[in-house]
């Protein structure tokens, strides 16, 4: 199964060190900034911050440019749609009932590099240099004001991070039962819609039998080792704000004001 | 006589990728029909690796495996047939229960293969006596059934099939000795009533020594040694260097003769050992004059 989510990449770059709480409050205002701008220089300077992040991040750019093909139809539609189906005023090319208009293709250019960028970014912040643990940590810190209100963050931290490590378990568990049943004769790519559902009932009962015992078995673990919630627990690692966090916060203050600034004064093509 | 022959294969995992591991390393391999074949190999060795080629669960990056002196992915659409041909039980079998009766479950196979449904009933009571289960489990749940019960339906799942070829990764883990000798006990007695060619991969030195004819030993995807269970075991040597053990009872045996006690260390399994052990006792005691 390829899937870029939850792909880490070990190295000891900077942004690997930065705090999970950190990575999460850039990503917000990064999004944020990606939706916001209107200027062409504003693009320019966010597809900068991608590049660098890249860069930095020493993750291959290979890698992250592989973890873009799952979005790949989606730009290609979004394009598609923002090319044919919207009005401007600057006539291109014309041709029986379809016409390109200037402004329509500037536009459905934005959009796809809005797409990929931000893909791009939050791949590469939230799995190419996080490990799902630490990210579940940083929200569940981050989160940890709304416990006054009392949502349970620290169990929605827990049950997140039970699902993220039951991926690639579950994974190897389905190929498995799937070999097995292959090898009994079991045909999955043949036959109507109807007929291939029917096929994955040896798939799924199977599966669904060992995932409710596997959380059976968890929770008895967990219960010997005498968990129970949240409260009055300490942790081993404990999430710290350093002075690269501070720094990182700062140039992300910058990019918020970059882009506004831009928006109002910048000379760039508007969209 | 062989049934199955591989020839040059070769298999590779996570191909360009930082993870590239290989795993069958230029592997020629003859597998005699109608007996026993054991695999045996510490974890990683890439023994299920070469059985998952036996049936195309998998396909080798290069090299060719035939069955009966025909290439199994001559015609790639008909791989189905093969994988009937060449019944292969994976590890802890249980985990692939999913009717609901055991009798169901047995039929899956042969349903599979397009019989009808007399002749599926007819496997079905076959292969679920030669695993030694009663005939009033098989209207039951397989979810309700101990451990060691649900290993026997999944095994009667495959054996249902009437394989030429019978693949086992690993029948007993997991199994108290009891339940190991049943289990294995069941296999050999099917083996010889029907003339399968069974192939059982393991790595218990003990269960090889009982139960197979022949044994293949691997390490890091290549194949060190290969032939009956006596050669095999009698190179203790190539055994320990590639982190095998020798069977206990062997160990025993080259210990006593390290003592200076004259006997064979060409001894397997505990019913040999004893014979060894006597022989010796007498041919002493004559020796002294007794």
């Amino acid at each position: 199964m390829e899937a870029s989510f939850g792909v880490y990449y070990e190295k000891n770059s900077p942004i690997h060190q930065l705090d999970p709480r950190t990575k999460l409050l850039f990503m917000i205002a990064f999004i944020v900034c990606i939706f916001a701008a209107n200027d062409m220089y504003a693009y320019l300077m966010l597809i900068g911050i991608t590049v660098l992040s890249v860069i930095v991040s020493r993750v291959p750019i290979l890698m992250v440019l592989k973890g873009l093909k799952p979005i790949f139809i989606i730009v290609i539609i979004t394009t598609i749609l923002n090319l044919f189906w919207t009005d401007g005023y600057t006539v291109l090319w014309s041709w029986w009932i379809i016409t390109i208009y200037k402004e329509s293709l500037i536009r459905a250019g934005m959009l796809a590099l809005r797409i990929v960028i931000l893909m791009a970014c939050t791949s590469l912040y939230f799995s190419y240099t996080t490990t799902p643990i630490e990210l579940t940590d940083g929200i569940e810190t981050g989160l940890s004001f709304l416990k006054k209100i009392k949502v349970p963050v620290h169990e929605f931290a827990m049950m997140m991070t039970i699902a993220l490590r039951f991926i690639p378990t579950l994974v190897e568990e389905t190929s498995k039962i799937m070999n097995a049943q292959k090898a009994r004769g079991a045909d999955f790519s043949s036959g109507g819609l109807i007929k291939r559902a029917k096929a994955l009932i040896p798939i799924i009962i199977p599966l669904f039998v060992s995932s409710f015992r596997r959380a059976d078995e968890l929770a008895t673990a967990m219960e010997c080792r005498c968990y129970r919630g949240g409260t009055g627990r300490t942790r081993m690692r404990v999430l710290k704000m350093k002075v690269k966090d501070y720094v990182f916060l700062l140039l992300t203050a910058g990019m918020i004001a970059g882009v506004i600034l831009l928006n109002i004064y910048g000379k760039g093509y508007k969209v | 006589m062989s049934i199955v022959e591989l020839k040059e294969i070769n298999f590779i995992y996570g191909k360009k990728t930082p993870y590239e591991i290989k795993a069958l390393d230029n592997i020629n391999l003859k597998i005699e029909a109608n007996c026993i074949t054991g695999i045996i190999g510490h974890t990683g060795s890439g023994k299920s690796t070469l059985i998952q080629l036996l049936n195309g669960l998998i396909k080798a990056d290069s090299g060719t495996v035939y069955l009966d002196g025909s290439d199994i992915w001559e015609k790639p659409k008909e791989i189905s047939k093969i994988r009937f041909a060449v019944g292969m039980v994976m590890q802890y079998p249980e985990y692939q229960l999913f009717a609901d009766t055991v009798r169901e479950d047995i039929a899956f196979g042969p349903k599979n293969m397009g019989l009808d449904s007399e002749e599926i009933e007819k496997r079905v009571l076959q292969s679920a006596e030669f695993c030694g289960l009663d005939k009033d489990i098989l209207d039951k749940s397989p979810f309700d059934l101990s451990g060691g019960q649900k290993r026997r339906v999944a095994l009667a799942g495959v054996m249902a099939m009437n394989p030429k070829v019978l693949v086992l990764d690993e029948p007993a883990a997991g199994l108290d000795p009891k339940g190991r000798r049943e289990i294995l006990g069941g296999i050999k007695e099917f083996q010889r009533k029907s003339g399968t060619t069974v192939i059982i991969v393991s790595h218990s030195m003990e269960d090889m020594a009982m139960y197979c004819d022949r044994a293949i030993v691997m390490c890091h995807g290549k194949i060190v040694a290969h032939g009956t269970c006596c050669e095999v075991f009698s190179q203790h040597k190539l055994l320990l260097d590639v982190g095998l053990d020798v069977p206990e009872i062997t160990g025993i045996i080259l210990a006593l003769r390290e003592k200076g006690i004259d006997i064979s260390d060409n001894i397997y399994t505990v019913d040999g050992a004893v014979e060894a052990i006597k022989s010796y006792y007498q041919s002493s005691k004559r020796e002294r004059g007794v």
